[in-house]
């Protein structure tokens, strides 16, 4: 009897660890595929074209009940605000929103605009005086000066228009958003999304504007570094190899920002650590990554409606698969720009194989 | 406040007669903008403001920098930026504020501001990307809730157009205009000193600390650190205990010491960091507690690179030096801070708190 409960135990870890080993290839995607699939999390996009093949914007994270929030700063180049508050041992655990923008520095003026928005929407962590304050960390890319002036960039009112157009329904992928303007080993890049239902009802989703100096994909057949990652419904199909003469963008002049998400109930401590697993999604996916001139930034964002002890290494892992797949959705996603002397190839034009309808 | 000609002539005086050989003195303004290449620039509004801090090299470029981030309520910008394994090596300002979360947002007018001027990290094409680190902190001082202004882009576009050398205002003025200093008026302070090889290390703080910057008497903790009659408005208070004001109750993102250290000495980013962990020694000997979970507390360095560190002696020596001169200039910094505030309809002064202590001012 004793020895078949300690039998039962076994194969049910067994059964378990294969449950578990033959989730993480390949996922199983939410509903919509995306980072709204995270109950709480809303994704709000405003973009800005400028006519002449110039683009540029800025994509909002919102979670409107507050999230516990984590990050990780690997690249050589960041722009951030408000990373320092997400240490395990700050005071304050709870973000409201993270804003990912384009615009090089300039563009964390974007994070102003969703911190006014948010407050009068009433969300906002109490500090005194009547004072709420909502707490917005932020990252932002290098995309200014592409087919535009160098001063088309986000600003507060970019914030305000994301904030305004968020909500929990299927994300707009590729040039849109913070990947407005993106570029990744001399092609269109872009914003990606991703999600997974992990066997115990936990939700982990992923959002990524790719703007790389390293590339995704194997240039002479277009096969994606990080595609054995994808599931079927990330739509990979047969390769077909095809020449890319794409030039490669300035090194010192780039960045990959993330944000994963999750239902489950994490400490800071636990958000931060998921943060640092879910970017090796990211090492997966980029050659090279977390360049010099790359300022690689990825936030956790934990809604902490799933109660009960959380499994770090499952849902780090789950996040730095939907990390990776995430990259290859906003990449095969991505639209050529193609007006007058701007043009950037996507990678559906260079691989149109790869991407069927 | 403080006649700028009567300082020089009592510090000359100072230095040439009752100064022992190798003395330190404070320079000329006694202030952060006696380090060649800093100019300060202070944007007051009703209830809270913003000062920026502004660095260049002779070149009129950026300088390295660096910083520590030891309060439990940051609330900052561009500071994973300054880490020397990353890898821009130049700041061109750092912007202190208040208005909580909210005052970042006067980051972007200093850029604005010197963007225009063509002052920032190259990125090709003539184009500029200025770097900015800031941090902000809660006002607490604020006598309206919630309070009648807030720090914005424009505050910090001003602030900067504001931006000079020489003397520099302290009290109830741009980041310090609405800061607490545990039971009295905080606000911003400054100091410097010239060392014997020609070294300049100036500070400025914007004292807004959940702990208090006195002892049970009402004496200040880091008056002993003042360098010979720098402030002679201060006195020993010697008060009775029962007369001394409590902290005000701490909490989240309520309160925070933000500061920046500067020097004439040219700095790798990793010798800046070192000088901002020593200098920030000087809020934990004049302001107790320090560093709290509610405190923003960051402190910047940056090196203007007047002064090749090599010709100074031995490069560490020379960070130890730097980094202990920053710390005592902070502590005066906070002394200054204090004894420079005003009282407002809702928060008293120190100087009015403990009369006897400032008896001699003017």
């Amino acid at each position: 009897m004793r020895l078949h409960t300690a039998l039962g135990a076994l194969l049910t870890q067994l059964a378990l660890a294969t449950a578990a080993f033959s989730q993480a290839l390949p996922q199983t995607p939410g509903p919509k595929n995306a980072i709204t699939d995270v109950p709480g999390i809303e994704v709000g996009h405003y973009t800005a074209n400028n006519g002449a093949g110039g683009m540029t914007g800025t994509t909002a994270i919102i979670a409107r009940g507050g999230a516990t929030a984590g990050v990780t700063q690997r690249g050589g180049a960041p722009g951030t605000r408000i990373t320092d508050l997400l240490k395990s041992e700050k005071a304050v655990g709870t973000a409201h929103a993270v804003v990912l923008s384009g615009g090089s520095a300039y563009g964390l003026a974007a994070a102003d605009g969703v911190t006014t928005c948010l407050e009068s929407q009433g969300v906002g962590t109490p500090v005194a005086n009547g004072v709420l304050v909502p707490i917005v960390p932020s990252a932002i890319l290098f995309d200014p000066g592409r087919c535009a002036p160098f001063n088309f960039r986000p600003d507060a009112s970019f914030g305000t228009n994301a904030c305004l157009a968020a909500n929990n329904g299927p994300v707009a992928m590729g040039n849109v958003g913070a990947g407005a303007g993106a570029r990744s080993g001399g092609i269109k890049g872009g914003i990606g999304t991703a999600s997974a239902i992990l066997p115990n009802g936990v939700v982990v989703g992923a959002i990524v504007a790719v703007n790389s100096s390293g590339s995704t994909f194997n240039a002479s057949t277009g096969q994606f570094f990080a595609g054995y990652i994808a599931s079927t419904p990330d739509a990979i199909v047969a390769l077909a190899p095809s020449p890319a003469e794409a030039e490669r963008d300035d090194l010192l002049r780039a960045t990959t920002i993330a944000v994963v998400a999750t239902n489950a109930r994490l400490t800071k401590a636990q958000a931060n650590k998921i943060a640092q697993m879910a970017d090796d999604g990211l090492a997966r996916a980029l050659r090279i990554a977390h360049g010099t001139g790359d300022g690689d930034t990825v936030f956790t964002l934990a809604t902490g409606t799933v109660t009960g002890n959380p499994n770090l290494n499952q849902i780090g892992g789950a996040a730095a698969d939907a990390l990776s797949r995430a990259i290859i959705r906003a990449i095969r996603a991505a639209k050529g720009i193609h007006v007058g002397t701007c043009n950037v190839n996507s990678y559906c034009e260079l691989f149109p194989g790869n991407c069927p309808p | 406040m403080r006649p700028p000609r009567l300082r020089i002539v009592a510090l000359s005086l100072l230095a040439g007669i009752a100064g022992p050989a190798g003395a330190q003195v404070p320079g000329q303004n006694n202030a952060i903008t006696d380090v060649p290449g800093i100019s300060v620039g202070h944007y007051t509004g009703a209830d809270t403001g913003t000062t920026v801090v502004l660095a260049a090299s002779t070149t009129g470029q950026g300088v390295a920098g660096g910083v520590t981030q030891r309060g439990g309520s940051p609330l900052t910008r561009e500071t994973d930026l300054m880490r020397p394994d990353n890898m821009v090596e130049i700041m061109n300002a750092i912007v202190l504020s208040g208005g909580s979360a909210y005052g970042i947002a006067a980051a972007s007018g200093v850029m604005r501001c010197l963007e225009t001027n063509g002052v920032g990290f190259p990125v090709g094409g003539g184009n500029v990307v200025p770097i900015v680190p800031t941090a902000t902190t809660f006002d607490r001082a604020t006598c309206n809730a919630p309070p009648a202004s807030r720090p914005d882009f424009t505050s910090g576009l001003q602030a900067c157009l504001a931006a000079s050398g020489g003397p520099v205002a302290e009290g109830s003025v741009g980041a310090g205009t609405g800061a607490v200093s545990g039971g009295v008026k905080g606000g911003i302070g400054t100091a410097s000193v010239v060392l014997p090889n020609g070294i300049v290390v100036g500070a400025l703080v914007s004292l807004n600390s959940e702990g208090t910057a006195y002892d049970g008497k009402g004496d200040l903790y880091a008056a002993s650190l003042l360098l010979g009659n720098e402030l002679p408005a201060l006195t020993k208070a010697g008060g009775p205990a029962n007369r001394v004001p409590p902290s005000l109750p701490g909490g989240a993102l309520r309160s925070g010491t933000n500061v920046v250290v500067a020097t004439n000495v040219q700095l790798t980013k990793s010798q800046a960091t070192k000088i901002a962990e020593m200098a920030d020694d000087g809020i934990s000997r004049a302001v107790n507690p320090a560093h709290t979970a509610g405190d923003s507390d960051t402190l910047f360095v940056l090196g203007t690179a007047r002064l090749a560190i090599d010709t100074l002696g031995d490069a560490n020596a020379v960070v130890t030096q730097i980094g202990t001169a920053g710390a005592n200039a902070v502590s005066r910094a906070i002394v200054h801070a204090l004894v420079a505030a005003k009282s407002t309809s809702c928060q008293p002064s120190y100087c009015d708190t403990f009369p006897a202590a400032c008896r001699n001012r003017p």
